[in-house]
């Protein structure tokens, strides 16, 4: 169980959900299954990016628009990149979170917008503070389609904003993200 | 595969395509941004802040009443501009500097505009910051107070429009500057007639063609993802800001100016920041001041993080320019007239460096072969969001009339608009054709396919009935040469030799996503290559410290790109001497007859006799190899070169839809410092050129005054589904003073972009829209459908 920071009292004004709590809410993050009191730790309005950004220092994932138009927020849950902003922190009970800080040292997506560089399309990241999120987008897409094409990966990204602009290149680093799986699929 | 550029001469390092020093930390999540270094958990009893922001477009705060707001649990402080830490601050503007040069209160940019209260009564556009501030537990809480704040306002007549500003008996922004809402005379930005060369009445009365046109640049946004924040801790002991400006050594000086502190006393930390594109210049951030004033009120360290809706808080200035050319039929340009107005919104920020600062540079850089030559300018206060600072300030604006009226003579003398650029276009210290101009453009041209593509206007194939395609250019001179940044005054630079051949290099700024940190990288690595030192041994520090570290370098003008590698490129050669210093007793020789190559020291007569550079250091004391240097830019005027962007679109005259199918952008760099970076740059500007073409626009109720769409749902940036294949072309034609000769190119990627796409629109459909965002309705209107 991390340690929580007390929470703040509750303001009165907040509209209570009419439905009952759960006494316990449960949450896997990154493999490990976390207990948390609602109200303590997690009060009925609490987004999931808060719980996981501010209560628990997962600051990989990004705010900014905080309301589902930027996509900086992405994880994934059971498999699907949803947007934590947009989520209810109660909500995620009961499932599995991953967070940037829970894929593998050396996961392909990380490292194909790492090395992303070849001439004509530029790095696939710039001020790298989208990135987490495309990063994640990406690796939910290719965990649930290892071979995408261009229409698709376009597709499965267009929810994310890069102001820098490093569509062209970050679609490059998915295609070579893709390729690497599939080799390594094959080599097993 | 696409081509890489080819470079001028070989480098080992410098120009290379390579990944970004910092890329595997960003990719993995793990750089930390200042919302990410100051959570709760790293300061314990800190307390957010929030402002009290403006419902009305002009009004002022006739009474106050916070004692509700002071109630509400977990609010710990609630302060107003009665109280004496806010009502005894001196005025303040947003136009202290470009961050080019650190400057104090005195010597300000634009001193004639003080128009702002860091807290004060008077609100001048719809959520301008004003009356009061709240500190408490949470960001909740502190909404909540905010809300819980009575206030009487005098409600007072507002104006938006800046034509309508200008006219007698127009509601006054700020009366005690002007009486007219436009910006007074200064010294800076000089007469409204700020440039008056020969003389241009004659001039079009001895041309054989003129015409004339105008332009319309709206109000884009930054939008940066990062969203402005800060956290301040004032302890008796001192002031320590955490921030995401892209200023340290000047946010320093700005607070110790406004809150009169020594500067030992104030202490400013920043580190990576998710992207600047312009916003936020000294004085811009009263939110640094009053943070500071809660968090001293309180005793506790205050944060204050706007949100994303409170983050349009500056864009691009709109303007509206009127322009005339006079030639002769072949093609010879005898008269040149600029006529602009901006609307500088609540406050003038760097209004004037916009409107006249930058155009006398593209005059001085590309107009100097025109005899007379006339630029006249007007910045008009309005209510609305105060605008100026973004990627390409001034340019962007004077490019969409510029490129505009190119296309239109060249019409009317019936001459390629290549060919009419190439005859009219250079810099003083050189005679035409600019070299730099001429393979701008037949790079761009040969890339889009310019001679084949190019039909009659609006007469070219029709593809599925309705649909019209058209190619279209636009050029500008870069700026942002070595020249251009001699106000920034020394660059310092620190290179440290650790005793195992390592680097470590200082070379503060604050990193905003330019790529000029792995520029320096490489710079380094090329200055010590005599060392056989890689990009991979050097390690450049990312943390700016204003008490550790030496003056940062402003991420203006793209320019930290190449400046810092110009420095260190004498701190490599005093590195060398100092190697060679330690190395004489050891072969027993002077420092001339010594050489150094790929790490290893040896007498140059006698090659066998020598030793590495590690088995050298590791002799002695151990003490690492440190040597700081600085130096002033090289004022030598080179001139600058050209960059030009070229678009092909589809528009669709049914629905009005412009589909933007082929960019190229090509920019001549003097020399490309880092390939990956430099093309990042330009095919990642586009997503702002083209936003901010086709959809990106702020809107206003006209009625209340009210901005509409201060979020992103409504405001629309172009996604990945929205980008078309973009070419990026680098060039080394041009060659500035120094090592390298390079120039910024960052601002200078997306400048031309919405001319180029307007002139393919042209070329398209045959009928000219010139005010931007081109939205559906606008190409239906031109095309009279609707």
């Amino acid at each position: 169980m991390p340690k929580l920071s007390k929470g703040v009292k509750k303001d009165k004004s907040t509209r209570k959900p009419s439905n009952a709590q759960p006494s316990e809410i449960k949450i896997n993050i990154n493999g490990r299954w976390h207990n948390f009191a609602p109200e303590r730790d997690i009060t009925p309005t609490m987004q999931l990016s808060y719980l996981l950004r501010e209560k628990l220092g997962y600051t990989g994932l990004k705010v900014s628009c905080d309301e589902g138009a930027c996509g900086a927020c992405t994880v994934i849950m059971d498999g699907k990149a949803i947007l934590s902003c947009m989520m209810l922190a109660v909500e995620a009970n009961g499932h599995e979170i991953t967070t940037i800080e829970g894929l593998e040292k050396d996961d392909p997506v990380v490292e194909a917008f790492a090395k992303q560089c070849e001439p004509g399309y530029g790095t696939a990241l710039q001020c790298g503070i989208c990135t987490p999120g495309f990063v994640m987008s990406t690796r939910a897409l290719l965990d649930d389609n290892p071979l995408p094409t261009m229409a698709e990966v376009k597709e499965a990204l267009s929810g994310h904003i890069c102001r820098c602009g490093c569509y062209a290149a970050i679609a490059q680093a998915v295609t070579h993200a893709s390729e690497k799986i599939a080799k390594k699929g094959e080599s097993l | 595969m696409k081509q890489p550029y080819k470079p001028r001469s070989d480098r080992k390092f410098v120009g290379g395509y390579r990944p970004r020093i910092d890329a595997w930390e960003k990719a993995s999540g793990k750089v930390e941004y200042v919302d990410d270094i100051t959570l709760l958990s790293r300061f314990p009893g800190m307390l957010y802040a929030k402002v009290m922001r403006s419902p009305h477009a002009h009004a002022r705060i006739e009474k106050i009443d916070v004692s509700r707001a002071q109630k509400l649990p977990g609010v710990v402080a609630v302060m107003t501009y009665k109280d004496p830490e806010f009502a005894t601050l001196r005025a303040t503007n947003a136009g202290w500097t470009d961050g080019v040069d650190t400057v104090t209160y005195d010597r300000m940019m634009w001193r004639q505009f003080r128009d702002r209260r860091v807290l004060g009564d008077y609100a001048c556009w719809v959520t301008d910051e004003v009356g009061a501030v709240v500190a408490a537990e949470s960001e909740e809480i502190a909404e909540e107070a905010i809300r819980l704040i009575d206030v009487e306002w005098e409600v007072l007549p507002f104006v938006l429009d800046p034509l309508e500003a200008m006219k007698p008996g127009a509601p006054l922004v700020h009366p005690e500057i002007t009486q007219n809402n436009v910006l007074p005379k200064e010294k800076v930005g000089g007469d409204d007639v700020f440039l008056n060369k020969g003389n241009v009445d004659t001039g079009f009365a001895e041309a054989e063609v003129v015409i004339d046109g105008t332009s319309t640049h709206h109000n884009a946004t930054q939008a940066s993802l990062d969203n402005w924040c800060c956290l301040v801790n004032w302890t008796t002991e001192k002031l320590t800001l955490y921030s995401n400006s892209y200023e340290a050594d000047q946010s320093r000086m700005h607070i110790s100016q406004m809150l009169d502190l020594p500067l030992h006393k104030v202490n400013v930390i920043s580190s990576y920041v998710g992207g600047q594109f312009g916003r936020g210049d000294t004085g811009e951030q009263p939110f640094f001041l009053f943070t500071a004033v809660l968090s001293k009120k309180t005793g506790r360290p205050v944060k204050f993080r706007h949100t994303r809706r409170e983050s349009f808080h500056d864009s691009r200035q709109p303007a509206i320019y009127y322009g005339k050319v006079g030639a002769r039929k072949d093609g010879t340009i005898t008269s040149l007239y600029f006529k602009s107005i901006g609307n500088t919104g609540a406050y003038a920020d760097h209004s004037i460096f916009a409107l006249k600062f930058a155009p006398m540079e593209i005059a001085e850089a590309s107009f100097a072969h025109i005899p007379n030559v006339k630029l006249e300018s007007y910045g008009v206060y309005t209510n609305k969001l105060p605008a100026c600072m973004m990627r390409g300030v001034g340019n962007s604006q004077f490019n969409l009339i510029f490129g505009h009226v190119i296309d239109l003579l060249a019409e009317k003398l019936d001459m390629d608009p290549l060919d009419l650029c190439i005859k009219n276009f250079g810099h003083e210290w050189e005679t035409l054709p600019d070299k730099s101009l001429v393979e701008v453009l037949k790079q761009g041209s040969e890339k889009i396919g310019w001679s084949e593509k190019r039909h009659k206007p609006g007469q070219g194939q029709v593809y599925g009935k309705v649909k019209k395609r058209g190619v279209g250019f636009s050029i500008h001179p870069a700026w942002h040469a070595e020249w251009q940044e001699t106000r920034r005054g020394h660059i310092p630079v620190s290179i440290t030799l650790n005793p195992d051949g390592t680097v470590i290099l200082d070379a503060p700024t604050v990193e905003t996503g330019t790529g000029s940190n792995t520029c320096n990288v490489l710079g380094c690595a090329e200055a010590l290559s005599f060392l056989g030192v890689t990009p991979e041994r050097i390690h450049w520090n990312h943390l700016v410290n204003t008490e550790t570290s030496m003056k940062d370098c402003v991420q203006t003008d793209s320019s930290v790109s190449y400046l810092q590698s110009e420095v260190l490129a004498v701190t490599a050669k005093e590195v060398r001497k100092e190697i060679l210093k330690r190395a004489e007793p050891l072969l027993k020789s002077k420092q001339g007859e010594l050489d150094i190559v790929d790490g290893r020291i040896f007498v140059r007569n006698n090659p066998d006799q020598g030793l590495s550079v590690k088995e050298l250091l590791f002799q002695g004391d151990l003490v690492p190899i440190v040597v700081t240097t600085s130096r002033i830019p090289n004022s030598e005027k080179t001139g600058v070169p050209y960059f030009a962007n070229f678009a092909e679109v589809e528009v669709d005259t049914d629905t009005g839809k412009v589909d933007v199918l082929h960019l190229v952008v090509i920019n001549d760099c003097g020399t490309v410092m880092f390939a990956s970076g430099a093309e990042a740059q330009q095919v990642g500007g586009q997503v702002t050129g083209l936003g901010e073409t086709l959809t990106e626009e702020i809107i206003y109720d006209e009625a209340t005054g009210v901005p509409l769409n201060f979020n992103w749902i409504d405001y629309k940036i172009p996604t990945m589904a929205d980008m078309p294949e973009v070419d990026p072309i680098l060039l080394e034609i041009w060659k500035g003073a120094g090592e390298y000769g390079a120039c910024g190119i960052g601002e200078g990627t997306l400048t031309c972009t919405p001319r180029a796409i307007m002139n393919a629109i042209y070329n398209a459909i045959g009928v000219r829209i010139n005010d931007i965002p081109i939205k559906p309705e606008k190409v239906l209107q031109a095309l009279g459908k609707i």
